[in-house]
């Protein structure tokens, strides 16, 4: 008998660009982080939220390996980000929040220093980049304002065409013009190398629009690890011309009432499990409208109550 | 075009859904007519400030839909005949139009004939618009 089996292609499951395993980290006896878990896909946008002090910059400082995590383990493109941490930089973009290169250098000297470091280095694309944000190449770091300084390190940090991109608030404190051109170039990057991106930011307006997933950091733990789309479907302000009353809420159990504000005008609810079918009939009888929420408003629903 | 594109990114409907159904629009109205190139994805994501991965699962869909035609290596364009669908996939469509359109009329507490007046009028004024674009 002669019979030939189709073995089925094995293709190596490549791992995804970042992965977090319950990472724990304290600064003596503060913990920071508690038990971080988290996965960006392939050719994905993660953003990642959170007030000033929830751990985002330390989640990324683990993830880099200028820390090591007391538990738990972070992993990029498959190495250990603190044993194996040179090999996975070499093929990774960072955008520090804070601007940081030697005031004295300008983007060219910067430039060639870095292509030094980088056998894939592509110096044409560096200063077509530094070009389209108006960089000026021959200007010392220290003397550039802070939006042409994360403009420059973006450029670099594109440089050696990396497949993932780390970057921390590169937007914080960037007026309207330079903001939007930091969006325009990573929008250009994700449509033509289809670059992998976390990005921790406070800039919700710019990552509404680019972000497939998000996650939420409160106080060292991540609470909301899900797709954008998803928990903008399911949150909704919810108003009444009538002002409604607690027993409203008993009617709204389905749709997990998050609370009750009272404002000048009435009462508004936000639903957290927002369902069309669930509430059109209560709608209808009630006088009700829901109001979709911006990421924004989910996120001051989520994370503000925390603020006292 | 990307102009007459808008996007609410404090929508309820997804932006890739907002592509979607802003390009149809555009196409039945005769805005862009059959056989014109639509913008690449990369410029679009760009015009719009949004992921081209959003831009891109509307032109998929639209191209599923035969309302786009992709030429390989010249791009995506309006196709040249509106998309015939099989007699019973338009039925399930027309159905679940008209589904989506009642449910929001009744919602809204809108008498039948409310409801019927406003989908004819905004059928004589896309009419209206198709013919200034001919």
């Amino acid at each position: 008998m002669n019979t030939t089996t189709l073995a089925p292609a094995i293709l190596p499951a490549s791992p995804a660009p970042i992965e977090i395993r319950e990472l724990s980290f304290s600064y003596g006896v503060k913990e920071v982080l508690h038990r971080v878990s988290l996965v960006v896909e392939a050719g994905s946008v993660y953003a990642l939220l959170g007030r000033n002090g929830a751990g985002k910059s330390s989640l990324i400082r683990c993830l880099l390996g200028h820390q090591p995590a007391a538990s738990g383990r972070a992993r990029l493109l498959g190495m250990d980000s603190w044993s194996e941490r040179a090999r996975a930089l070499a093929r990774i973009g960072v955008v520090p929040e804070e601007p940081d290169a030697p005031p004295h250098l300008d983007c060219a000297a910067l430039e060639a220093f870095c292509a030094d470091l980088y056998p894939s280095w592509d110096s044409t694309a560096v200063r077509r980049r530094l070009a389209r944000f108006g960089v000026p190449l021959t200007t010392a770091f220290g003397e550039l304002s802070k939006g042409q300084k994360s403009q420059a390190l973006l450029a670099l940090a594109l440089g050696h065409s990396p497949e993932l991109l780390i970057l921390d608030d590169p937007t914080l404190g960037l007026d309207a013009v330079a903001r939007r051109a930091v969006f325009d170039e990573l929008i250009g990057e994700l449509g033509e190398r289809g670059t992998t991106v976390l990005f921790a930011s406070h800039d919700m307006e710019g990552i509404e629009r680019i972000a497939d997933r998000v996650g939420i950091l409160a106080a060292g733990r991540l609470f909301v690890d899900e797709p954008l789309e998803e928990l903008r479907q399911r949150f909704r302000r919810i108003n009444g011309s009538a002002t409604l009353e607690p027993s409203d809420l008993e009617v709204l159990a389905p749709l997990l009432p998050q609370g009750v504000r009272t404002l000048a005008w009435g009462r508004e609810i936000v639903v957290t499990q927002f369902d069309d079918r669930e509430f059109a009939p209560l709608a209808a009888r009630l006088d009700l409208a829901a109001r979709a929420m911006s990421l924004e408003e989910i996120f001051v629903v989520l994370v503000g109550e925390d603020a006292a | 075009m990307a102009a007459s594109l808008h996007i609410d990114s404090s929508s309820p409907q997804p932006i890739w859904s907002q592509i979607e159904e802003g390009l149809r629009r555009l196409v039945t109205s005769g805005s862009m007519a059959a056989g014109q190139a639509v913008p690449s994805v990369r410029d679009l994501a760009r015009d719009l400030q949004i992921n081209p991965a959003t831009v891109s699962k509307a032109y998929q869909r639209l191209t599923d839909a035969g309302v786009l035609v992709v030429r390989r290596g010249e791009g995506t364009f309006v196709a040249a005949e509106p998309p015939a669908l099989p007699q019973g996939e338009r039925q399930r469509v027309l159905g679940s139009g008209a589904d989506r359109y009642a449910g929001l009329a009744l919602s809204l507490g809108a008498s039948r004939r409310e409801a019927v007046e406003h989908l004819q009028e905004r059928w004589a004024d896309l009419l209206d618009e198709r013919k200034e674009n001919r």
